[in-house]
């Protein structure tokens, strides 16, 4: 698949977390429409790190260090609900197989990959051995793969296996620092990442070897998600977003929000779910 | 709310150090936007990620955020370093330990200040066969593992002169060797 000859769903948005708050940018082609970034949902007591979107119910998800919870709300408004409140102790990344109807996290207190279903049912842990500091996780529910980041200082490393857990693989090692953000595209079949020791923003096709360098001496990244060509991170130093093309390595945009503190979690809200299914969506 | 045309529709917002704030549509609860650094919540009464204290005094005296203290061991890549409001380090490192991560933890010892990281904590590394209950832990600064009779060493590890069989996890035996035919 090739980005130009899917279009990319129009109407589509950045949502971003901000400790308290998670906020919501539209994006049009390749540009921040800055003057239109509203604040979605105040929860002002808790400290927000990872999100994740579903198309299909257009609910977002996020993790709370603060609470040591999982909750989800509307984007279209509507009172957070929390789906899971035992046994976390520092959640970070989620993602959403929207496919599946599952969500998956790190924790990066009990160290370990967990999944359950989208309502916080059936719970179930992946992962426990090898995880030092597990903190970005994406999903390609289209071929079943789930990726995750560790920023363990002594063994950095990306790591892939299929959604039930099962074929797990170092896919990245060498000339990594602190994997903070992943991202896989869909459209482009691209994984990214975001790396704050590094100081690079990187891409590779999982199923093939070499990687590629997108762009370097950025400050400090966290988060980051794809939308067409570009590459959005969010940054520590710089309390914004950036956006990167991904084919020319150069920064084209930057949207700082008022409020100025920490930047974390940032997702693409696809107006449309992207295009296909897998096979346990369609039996 | 302006749209009602008196000229009491706009209020100050309730906030530290002229924050602006927002208003909620649906729960119409105001919410500064615009915290002072360090801190956040609704009224910025709260500290945010990587800062501790009490700005409005609502659990005891006032203290205003402060960053994490714990005593440079604790990872700045990492979130949740500590606790919000009472500042108890929730993410040491090192082998480090306690509220301020000032202590060695179990099963370590050494000096958690020490500013190079190797040489903080070391494992005790009791020896199973020499230490009492085949405990691995030993005194936090000092390293010494409790020792079964007649057993020595930092790591209960040998026997003391002329005792052996510390394979036997009972302590060591006298060797009630001949003192005519030993040398010593």
């Amino acid at each position: 698949t090739r980005p130009d000859v899917i279009p990319l769903p129009p109407g589509t948005h950045l949502l971003y977390a901000q400790s308290g708050k998670i906020d919501h940018i539209p994006v049009e082609g390749s540009s921040l429409k800055k003057n239109k970034a509203k604040t979605l949902l105040h929860v002002p007591d808790k400290v927000v790190i990872g999100i994740a979107y579903d198309c299909v119910d257009k609910m977002v998800y996020w993790t709370d260090i603060a609470g040591h919870t999982i909750s989800r709300a509307s984007i279209q408004g509507g009172e957070p609900t929390t789906i899971i409140e035992i046994d976390l102790k520092s959640p970070e990344g989620i993602a959403v197989d929207h496919l599946g109807r599952n969500i998956f996290w790190t924790d990066s207190g009990l160290d370990r990959i967990e999944v359950a279903k989208m309502d916080g049912d059936q719970r179930r842990v992946l992962f426990t051995d090898d995880l030092v500091n597990p903190r970005a996780i994406v999903v390609d529910p289209v071929n079943g793969n789930l990726y995750w980041t560790d920023w363990n200082r002594d063994a950095p490393k990306i790591e892939t296996s299929y959604m039930d857990g099962t074929n797990r693989r170092i896919l990245v090692k060498d000339d990594l620092g602190l994997p903070n953000g992943l991202t896989y595209d869909p459209y482009s079949a691209l994984l990214c990442w975001a790396d704050a020791g590094t100081q690079r923003l990187e891409c590779m096709n999982p199923n093939r070897t070499g990687r590629r360098r997108v762009i370097d001496s950025i400050r400090y990244p966290f988060g980051i998600t794809s939308y067409g060509r570009n590459l959005y991170y969010t940054d520590w130093r710089r309390e914004s977003i950036i956006a990167v093309d991904r084919n020319i390595g150069r920064e084209s945009d930057e949207h700082q929000p008022s409020k100025r503190s920490r930047l974390y979690g940032i997702t693409t809200a696809y107006s449309r779910c992207p295009p296909g299914q897998n096979h346990c969506a369609v039996n | 709310d302006p749209t009602v045309g008196s000229s009491e529709d706009c209020s100050p917002c309730p906030c530290p150090s002229g924050s602006s704030c927002a208003v909620v549509p649906k729960t119409r609860d105001v919410v500064c936007t615009n915290c002072p650094t360090g801190t956040t919540g609704k009224r910025c009464e709260l500290c945010d990620d990587g800062y501790y204290g009490d700005p409005f005094g609502n659990e005891g005296p006032v203290r205003p955020c402060k960053q994490c203290h714990c005593s440079d061991n604790i990872d700045p890549n990492a979130v949740g370093n500590c606790n919000r409001l009472t500042g108890e380090c929730l993410k040491c490192i090192y082998n480090t330990d306690g509220f301020y991560c000032d202590k060695c933890k179990d099963g370590f010892y050494g000096n958690a200040l020490n500013p190079i990281p190797s040489e903080k904590c070391n494992a005790c590394n009791c020896s199973p066969y020499g230490s009492v209950d085949q405990q691995r832990n030993c005194n936090q600064v000092t390293g010494l593992c409790e020792c079964l009779t007649h057993v020595m060493g930092r790591d209960c590890s040998q026997c003391e002169p002329g005792y052996y069989n510390i394979l036997s996890g009972q302590g060591c035996q006298r060797c009630d060797c001949n003192p005519i035919g030993s040398v010593n």
